[in-house]
């Protein structure tokens, strides 16, 4: 067990240590930057009350309690870090168990002298302690950000409780699924199920006005998400609620450990269901081959533009009526809470909101760029390009499905926008189509990025375009709060798109012409260089 | 064209490894052809340079009469590739991927693809991620065989199979050799490539040490013998094949051609036999006796 509990820890080291400094980081930098933007009292009852008055913000963020710096953070931060502790949890769950057991590791592991279930065990230890760790660090930061030391460390331990109820679903998954990506499928999709049960509650809960408080309705109840949220760890003392948790956890532990012990090696309760023996004539192609793989990570990418579209919807709705009504203490909180400065506020409201899902749109169609990357290196490039067909149809097939995997995310999010206003405010429905189209040009220069640098680098094309994303990522979220040049700020092609209603559309033809050239280059490129794996 | 593949002096290097360091090889159009070699001696390499995956450093090389790297697709249009290691698609069923596969050269020979299933035994509605390495190598040598090609390249195909699969697989590649078929096939068993070709070209450290016909050849398919017997060793050293004799603890031990066993065998029963062992030659132990002395010489260079 000792030496199970060596090998998993020497594996996962760098994993683990990057997904806990990760999320304590987040956790600091939000603390740090929530307490500067709304330092005073009436600045969070302002926004607080806008949150209240909105269940698609209540249904975004959080159950707010009181105007305090406690309960904004709580309800900034909870939801969505609880949603990255429970993914961390099942997919380290997956790591260690069903991925293990699928790729035949633990055949080797399991022929040596150790007891059945010492492997598993090995993994529920490391497990606790990881959350543990991860309680204690974001009990630090919520400290660093003037919390009282209790307030603190309930703080820690709701998101350590909330870790481990995952921890558990994610063993016990590993011990049904007979696929470790069937497994992480699975685990995504319970943690995705906790948030949007909590959403679904708080958005549904009874508002208290008067001393800015929500109570969540049942479906908050039966989420492991709203548990945790419920502590209200930040400005109440409910330590109680900590107790649905840790019964989740110790439950579904039991239980994995009960069906390991009881188990075949590789055997699973739900099967690995049968595939066609023959295939569809969509798939005699390498188009349809890419479309067929980057298809479910494609559906995933715009059900998440979807659901930034329909939060658009209704907040440019409660933005313009903010700015309808003229005070100009709201105006100017609002946009304090928007980061730019620049152009009337639903317009504001929604340039920003599309830069989002213009990011998640340069994300999806990096990902799509880069699977002939993946297929090179994982060696099922080769089968293919021993037939006729050259590196370039490769390539480009992979670019179109990128770029298609990004139209497709804005077209959610702009259709989607559309649908919620156009039965209140048909203007500003049309604004949020033309912001999320307009915003394409920008999103497209990704999977351009990434195709040339398959083109030419292959062995570092997945580090260098993720790290050129991360930084426009950092330069449209963040720049102008950074107060960084702006020269540096204009690196970044979301800079460059106009806010609607525009007059120039100049930039964006220009971006247009460098997303094809990219594409071009790396097209003609990837015909002088190696197969490389 | 009389060459299926011409290649004369290939070299290719990884950063300052030499790969391939002056390969020659030549398969004349429809014969079967064995490359042979330990692993790690370029085979791989040279199959890959072949079918323009990778570009060559120096040299020339033509793969039914093209330049294999700048005509890539139109060669393989005519060409049918099983890798060494038989990477699948996870999610994708073992029919869809024969199907892919063969859909690119222009559609499976449906009868021929059904033919193939059941003989290699082979369920298509398995995933990818779901067959084990000798199934992973049935996929790939089904999509292979299933639609004509005019030359097959097969880079270590069996080394998953089973003996009964072995056979299927030598049935296939005779059936595709008699209809006019090339085949250059790799492999570091040297019985395997005695059964299927008529000629052999052996490589070692990224060049070619040896072609020919197996008949040129026979001093690489000698039979080992050790045997205890009341033989004159002086009169068996003298017969027609016999190599190599020593004496070792009582027993003599020598290699005898394998065409002359006969006379050999005749010999040592007629003076009587108390034991004997027969053992074909490893290929690691031809290329210890053959060339161990000069690729030691060579070791350093490479």
């Amino acid at each position: 067990m000792i030496r199970m509990l060596g090998l998993q820890l020497r594996r996962d080291r760098l994993t683990m240590a990057v997904w806990i400094l990760g999320t304590a980081l987040l956790a600091l930098g939000s603390v740090a930057a929530v307490a500067k933007e709304y330092g005073t009292h009436h600045e969070q009852a302002t926004v607080l009350r806008l949150a209240l008055a909105n269940p698609s913000v209540l249904a975004f963020r959080g159950a707010p309690n009181g105007a305090s710096t406690g309960s904004m953070l709580w309800f900034e931060l909870f939801t969505w870090l609880a949603v990255v502790v429970g993914l961390m949890n099942t997919f380290f769950a997956t790591r260690h168990g069903r991925a293990d057991e699928e790729l035949g590791r633990r055949e080797l592991v399991a022929a040596a002298p150790i007891a059945r279930s010492a492997p598993l065990a090995a993994t529920l230890v490391l497990g606790v302690i990881a959350n543990a760790v991860l309680g204690l660090l974001l009990a630090g930061a919520f400290a660093a950000g003037n919390a009282d030391a209790a307030d603190a460390l309930t703080a820690g331990a709701t998101f350590a409780v909330t870790g481990l109820a995952f921890l558990g679903v994610g063993l016990l998954v590993g011990e049904l699924a007979p696929t470790g990506r069937s497994a992480n499928s699975i685990g995504v999709a319970v943690v995705i199920a906790a948030y949007v049960l909590r959403a679904g509650g708080d958005a549904l809960g009874t508002v208290h006005l008067s001393s800015l408080t929500l109570h969540p309705a049942w479906l908050s109840w039966v989420s492991p998400i709203g548990w945790g949220e419920q502590t209200l760890a930040l400005t109440d003392d409910r330590v109680a609620l900590l107790l649905p948790g840790l019964a989740l956890a110790l439950v579904t532990a039991v239980v994995a450990l009960v069906v390991h012990a009881r188990r075949d090696l590789g055997a699973s309760l739900l099967p690995d269901r049968p595939g066609r023996a023959a295939a569809s004539p969509l798939l005699r192609g390498t188009f349809g081959l890419t479309w067929r793989l980057h298809r479910p990570a494609l559906i995933g990418w715009a059900a998440g533009g979807a659901v930034l579209g329909l939060a658009t919807g209704s907040l440019a709705h409660a933005a313009g009526d903010l700015a309808a009504s003229g005070s100009p203490q709201i105006v100017q909180t609002l946009k304090l809470i928007v980061p730019g400065g620049r152009g009337e506020l639903v317009s504001l409201f929604l340039g920003v909101l599309m830069l989002l899902v213009g990011l998640l749109a340069a994300a999806a169609g990096i990902q799509g760029a880069l699977r002939m990357r993946q297929e090179e290196a994982e060696g099922r490039a080769e089968p293919l390009l021993a037939a006729p067909v050259s590196r370039s149809r490769l390539l480009r097939d992979a670019w179109i499905v990128g770029a298609l995997a990004a139209i497709v995310v804005m077209a959610a999010a702009g259709v989607l926008g559309w649908l919620s206003l156009i039965g209140t405010d048909p203007d500003v429905a049309a604004r949020a189509l033309g912001q999320a189209l307009i915003e394409l040009p920008a999103a497209l220069v990704f999977p351009g990025i990434a195709a040339l640098a398959v083109a030419v680098l292959p062995r570092a094309a997945v580090a260098i375009t993720w790290a050129l994303f991360a930084i426009a990522i950092v330069l449209g979220l963040f720049g102008e709060l950074l107060r960084l040049p702006q020269r540096v700020i204009q690196a970044s092609p979301f800079d460059h798109i106009p806010n609607v209603p525009f007059d120039d559309a100049g930039p964006s033809v220009i971006l247009l012409a460098i997303d094809v050239a990219l594409a071009i280059a790396a097209v003609v490129l990837i015909r002088r260089r190696d197969l490389t794996t | 064209m009389t060459h299926a593949i011409e290649a004369a002096g290939l070299v290719k290097t990884f950063g300052r490894t030499r790969a391939l360091d002056g390969l020659d090889l030549t398969v004349a159009a429809g014969e079967v052809h064995g490359f042979l070699g330990p692993n790690g001696a370029g085979k791989s390499t040279t199959i890959r340079v072949l079918l323009g995956l990778l570009r060559r450093r120096s040299g020339t090389v033509t793969v039914l009469g093209r330049d294999p790297w700048r005509d890539a697709v139109a060669i393989h249009r005519d060409l049918a590739y099983v890798p060494g290691d038989v990477a699948l698609w996870p999610n994708l069923s073992g029919g869809e991927t024969i199907d892919l596969l063969t859909g690119l050269r222009g559609g499976a020979d449906l009868t021929l693809r059904a033919r193939l299933l059941t003989d290699f035994e082979l369920d298509p509605k398995k995933k990818g991620r779901g067959y084990s390495k000798g199934n992973r190598q049935k996929v790939a040598l089904v999509a292979a065989f299933a639609r004509r090609a005019e030359l097959y390249v097969l880079d270590e195909p069996t080394s998953g199979l089973d003996p009964v699969m072995e056979s299927v697989f030598q049935a296939e590649v005779r059936r595709v050799a008699s209809e006019g078929a090339t085949v250059l096939l790799s492999s570091h068993i040297l019985s395997e490539v005695e059964q299927l070709c008529e000629r052999v070209t052996i490589v070692r450290a990224g060049r070619a040490v040896e072609s020919g016909t197996l008949a040129d050849m026979r001093h690489l398919t000698r039979t080992s013998i050790r045997v205890t017997t009341a033989a004159d060793p002086a009169a068996i050293a003298r017969l027609a094949g016999v190599h190599d004799l020593q004496q070792e603890a009582g027993a003599l031990v020598f290699d005898v051609d394998t065409d002359r066993l006969d006379g050999v065998l005749a010999a040592l029963t007629a003076a009587g036999v108390s034991a004997l062992t027969a053992t074909p030659p490893s290929l690691e132990e031809l290329f210890l006796r053959h060339y161990g002395d000069r690729v030691a010489l060579e070791e350093p260079a490479a």
